[in-house]
């Protein structure tokens, strides 16, 4: 098997990918720089009004935003979990979805911080947190958590990149010329020649075990700037476990519904398959019964012990939220588990239909995480205005929402465009793995 | 025939006379009448702001009222406030029984910081601990904690403790993150939301002492008032109150104050059994409370206030006895 | 007030107009048309200027006397208009010059504040003129001016001499309060049936220790031995005599170092809410960040030697192709 000839094949076949873009695209891409900029907008309402325009008020300081920038932080961290430990993982169907799990993790982890700027109150002091840290602050944790993870995960993200790069850059004489710079420029001259390839898989393999470790260390951090204050409903001794299995829970989810969507629209039933659905499908099904045990046991403590604050958040939870709260707490964890059960019930379609069902459900989980504590102080609330003894969001808190999602799914598209989302250096990998062990066998 | 004349002519001059008397005097009455309404509408000034004064001579003069805290020798720029008033430790005493929702402190309070109607620094809570007891009214300011949950989740350092006890926000160093305002238990602080156009008011320097002028998108609560404590006066809760619930003091000094009266902070304490609000928390707050025995007044005189501000309370299930008999 | 103001000018012009018709029916009718007119513009200009000007105030002065620690007596007046209608709208009077007299010495002069009052002080060793029953009679004036009436007000004071000893008898802290009146030949006579009252002084306010109505011109007590004073342990004790008829205000102090200071300020270092942070915060934040910061170097290092290497082979092919 000539690898040089197989490169060359694989680049062939992943380019149309990359460099056309059909018609359908176009609109679905217009169509989310609309959302986008609609989001622009209601982001200058914000600056120019203030933060009077949302639905925050005096009790309920922290919403919308705060409940978005954890969700998407949590999927960067579930990311990074799963891609370090798919790296240690020798199987051959992790190929195909590992870059899929990356992307995710790095473009998450910009859309999150981004959210926790829209609800600070001074963006024109934000440089304050450098100047005067206070490191007895678990904001101040996360913001070196986050920062740093961040910078780890591109380094880690560009490690993979870097094979496919070489590839692109040896076998695209037809594309445009600014494409063939930026392959050669980033490609930062790998040969693929042995040495080379040792380094990198020496490095990668340490980036990874890292990346797994601030994976649970940072999304830790997360966790605690909730635990570690006093209030009912969030001083709880388990929400660090807690909150890295339900971050588990929402990134294999959407990394379903990314392989699922990808599969698609982007035509690659030969390289995603049934197996990577199923094989997702049961992780998921592990993680979503242990995601249903740490609610239940959060909840059934709270219950149970009955203390009067815990009381309180309780009735708040059942009678104002009845109904997120039945479709996070229980669909959104009963229906995965039912459908990823039962052999028979594990199609594409509906494992896909489960991943969507666990995420929702997983956002409104985080909805009543942080709302309804902050709607049931210590002290009474007792204020004349309405809007501060409930939270409502407006629509520039939704519109913002959208735009976070709508800003995902363009730049995962726009790095589509850039780099095959099927790695193929991995794929030559896998073949020279499987030659040679045919030569030793023989 | 003559006299006919002159007095038939004398009558009609009389006549004539007597109409450009009387129009003349009513045409003066009425412009002074006139000038008199506009004058009124020109006299009538913002309060607080002017001092009427009579002059030696008899006239009514206004002149601006010398500033309380007399600016700007007396300014405490923001890292002058993170140190404090030496060798103090300010504790509050607020006694329940007397307390009756006149709501004067907290109308003291947002008049000498500048606050809005339904701004509060001081807030006046009606808590019923269980169904048996009789609720009863809880002024809360800001209990200044001596481990306070807000200082420690600051990331910048705005919100700090100072050696006298007080815990201050410092307006030029808050980010606006609220993380301050989620982690204190007694909800003690409040934010500004939008621009408002007292922010703009640059007429005295901003100072974290005297939290004015406040600025957009930072976070404020009850601050004790260093600067009516450094002139040696009471903060404006405990010299607004009529029933002199509120006492102030120096616990380094061991007395405390109304206004009134003046006792020894420690036996306050001991004998009239002062607690601490959520105690267990172990925040340590400086507001010591003494309970509502031996009530001064019925509970239902706190109701006499406005239908918004009695629509606050419409959980307590005492309230709602009172709804339900039509008392309210 | 408006409704007032309102009814005051139609009673005024009802008042003009039945004084012309009086004046009609008489038979002089030009003179006192003439007066009329001039005196309906007098109403009519006080209706102009009525709220320029203090008639709807009535003024009360009044003096007060204050005998202070180091034995001079500061005479302080207060000079306000209260709304003849309005008993809450007071108007102080501002810069308004008073006249301080023992008799008919004049003492000395004082401007009003802003607040309407005027502080004079007389120094320790002034000799009053007394009657006969030893009282010195103040009096304070106002002489008046165009808009305001001459004021006066005086007193009747009797110069009591209050004396306030702290000392330690027997290893008790005692508080010994001594009050006498001098007469012209240096006999004192001691005060009697006066309410005095011993206070400690705090940073707003003083604290009152005792109040006993003084008999044979002296008691004393024990001084409680549980207040903590100032950081010196330094103790302002007071003895007050408050509004008394016959002998004013008269206020004796004196510190003494009785106090039991503990300083309840608890400097914190390196606590979760004091500035500087727990010692092993710094440490393990250190170590943590360290550790993972040099993996990304290495990292990095790494990548560039890839791309030594790269340009390595890039320039040997080059060369062999050249070569060729």
């Amino acid at each position: 098997m000539n690898i040089e000839n197989r490169k060359r094949e694989l680049a062939q076949e992943f380019s149309p990918l990359l460099e056309k873009t059909t018609k359908a695209s176009k609109i679905w891409m217009g169509f989310l720089i609309a959302v986008i900029l609609v989001g622009v907008y209601a982001f200058f309402v914000q600056l120019f009004k203030g933060h009077i325009v949302t639905g925050m008020r005096d009790n309920v300081v922290w919403g919308i935003y705060i409940i978005n920038f954890i969700f998407f932080v949590c999927l960067s961290y579930s990311g990074a979990f799963i891609s370090g430990i798919l790296h240690f993982i020798h199987t051959p169907w992790k190929n195909s979805v590992s870059r899929i799990v990356e992307i995710i993790t790095v473009l998450s982890l910009i859309i999150g911080p981004i959210f926790i700027l829209l609800c600070i109150g001074r963006l024109d002091r934000l440089h304050y947190l450098f100047l005067y840290p206070r490191i007895q602050s678990p904001i101040t944790w996360d913001i070196i958590a986050i920062m740093t993870d961040l910078i780890g995960c591109f380094i880690y993200l560009f490690l993979t990149f870097i094979p496919d790069f070489a590839i692109l850059r040896d076998n695209s004489e037809k594309a445009a010329k600014w494409r063939q710079k930026v392959y050669k420029y980033l490609a930062i001259g790998y040969q693929d020649t042995p040495t080379q390839r040792e380094k990198l898989h020496k490095i990668t393999g340490t980036m990874s075990a890292m990346v797994i470790a601030l994976a649970i260390v940072a999304y830790s951090v997360l966790a605690w700037i909730f635990s570690l204050t006093v209030q009912p409903g969030w001083n709880s001794s388990i929400f660090g476990p807690y909150f890295i299995i339900a971050g588990l829970y929402s990134g294999i989810g959407i990394i379903i519904i990314a392989m699922y969507l990808i599969r698609k629209y982007y035509h690659l039933e030969s390289y995603i398959r049934k197996v990577h659905f199923s094989g997702a499908g049961i992780i998921l099904l592990v993680i979503s019964l242990l995601y249903g045990y740490f609610t239940f046991s959060e909840y059934f403590t709270r219950w149970f012990s009955h203390k009067i604050h815990d009381a309180d958040l309780l009735d708040t939870l059942f009678t104002r939220y009845f109904w997120m709260f039945i479709f996070a707490n229980y669909i959104g964890v009963l229906v995965p588990i039912v459908i990823l059960f039962f052999k028979k019930f594990r199609t594409v379609k509906s494992i896909t239909f489960a991943a969507v069902i666990a995420v929702i459900g997983l956002w409104f989980n985080r909805y009543l995480i942080i709302v309804p504590t902050l709607e049931t102080p210590y002290i009474p609330i007792q204020d004349t205005r309405a809007e501060f003894i409930h939270y409502t969001a407006t629509w520039v808190e939704w519109s913002l929402s959208l735009t976070g999602v709508a800003a995902f799914i363009l730049l995962f598209i726009l790095i589509m465009k850039l780099v095959p989302i099927i790695p193929m250096s991995g794929i030559i990998d896998h073949e020279r793995g499987q030659a040679k062990r045919k030569k030793s066998i023989k | 025939m003559e006299n006919k004349k002159t007095d038939k002519g004398g009558s009609n001059r009389r006549n004539f006379l007597k109409l450009g008397f009387m129009s003349s005097v009513s045409a003066v009455a009425g412009a002074s009448l006139l000038s008199n309404f506009s004058l009124q509408d020109e006299e009538v000034v913002e309060s607080g702001e002017k001092l009427r004064l009579l002059t030696p001579d008899g006239k009514i003069v206004e002149v601006d009222a010398t500033n309380i805290n007399k600016y700007p020798e007396a300014l405490v720029t923001p890292e002058e406030s993170r140190i404090g008033i030496p060798n103090r430790k300010f504790v509050m005493v607020i006694d329940l029984a007397k307390c009756k929702n006149a709501r004067k402190c907290v109308e003291g309070c947002q008049k000498g910081h500048n606050l809005d109607y339904n701004e509060e620094f001081i807030k006046v809570k009606l808590m019923q601990d269980n169904p048996e007891t009789s609720p009863y009214w809880l002024p809360k300011p800001c209990f200044h904690c001596d481990e306070p949950p807000c200082v420690t989740v600051c990331p910048t350092g705005a919100t700090f403790k100072r050696d006298d006890g007080i815990v201050l926000v410092d307006n030029d160093r808050c980010i606006g993150c609220k993380f301050c305002i989620t982690s204190c238990p007694y909800s003690a602080r409040i934010f500004n939301w939008g621009h408002k156009e007292k922010f703009d008011d640059k007429s005295q320097p901003y100072s974290p002492e005297t939290s004015l002028p406040a600025a957009e998108g930072t976070v404020m609560k009850c601050d004790f008032c260093p600067d009516l404590l450094r002139q040696g006066k009471l903060p404006y809760c405990a010299s607004s109150c009529p029933m002199g619930v509120i006492y102030f003091g120096d616990k380094n000094e061991d007395i405390v104050t109304n206004g009134t009266e003046t006792v020894s902070f420690s036996k306050l304490i001991s004998d009239r059994g002062g607690y601490r609000h959520l105690e267990h928390l172990g925040t340590k707050p400086n507001v010591y409370y003494l309970p509502a025995v031996n009530r001064q007044f019925p509970l239902e005189r706190g109701f006499d206030v406005e239908p918004d501000i009695i629509d606050r309370y419409k959980d307590v299930p005492y309230v709602q006895d009172m709804k339900s008999r039509g008392e309210i | 007030m408006d409704k007032q103001r309102e009814k005051n000018l139609l009673n005024k012009l009802e008042l003009s107009n039945l004084i012309t018709l009086e004046i009609m029916k008489s038979k002089k009718y030009t003179y006192t048309i003439i007066t009329s007119l001039i005196i309906a513009f007098f109403i009519n200009f006080n209706g102009f200027s009525q709220e320029l000007d203090a008639s709807n105030y009535r003024m009360r002065l009044s003096l007060n006397s204050f005998k202070q620690s180091d034995n001079s007596r500061m005479l302080e007046v207060s000079f306000i208009g209260q709304n003849k209608e309005d008993r809450k709208d007071k108007l102080p009077v501002f810069d308004a010059v008073i006249k301080y007299y023992n008799e008919d010495n004049l003492l000395g002069t004082a401007k009003t504040s802003k607040e309407g009052i005027a502080q004079f002080t007389v120094p320790e060793g002034q000799n009053y003129i007394t009657d006969e029953n030893g009282y010195i009679n103040f009096i304070a004036k106002f002489e008046g001016s165009d808009g305001l009436d001459e004021d006066e007000d005086d007193i009747q004071i009797k110069d009591l001499f209050l004396e306030l000893n702290l000392k330690e008898v027997d290893s008790v802290k005692t508080v010994f309060v001594k009050g006498f009146t001098k007469d012209s030949t240096g006999v004192k006579t001691p005060l009697e049936g006066v309410t005095v009252v011993v206070s400690v002084g705090g940073m707003l306010s003083k604290m009152k220790l005792e109040e006993v109505i003084i008999e044979d011109g002296e008691f004393e007590f024990e001084f409680p031995t549980d207040i903590p004073g100032d950081v010196n342990g330094d103790i302002m004790v007071y003895s007050t005599i408050q509004d008394s008829d016959d002998y004013g205000t008269v206020v004796q102090s004196k510190s003494v170092n009785w106090g039991v200071f503990k300083n309840e300020t608890v400097k914190e270092h390196n606590q979760l809410w004091s500035q500087a942070a727990p010692i092993w915060m710094y440490i393990v934040l250190t170590i943590l960040l360290l550790g993972v910061w040099a993996n990304y170097l290495y990292t990095v290092i790494y990548l560039f030697k890839i791309n030594k290497e790269g340009k390595e082979i890039d320039r040997e092919q080059v060369e062999l192709n050249t070569e060729l």
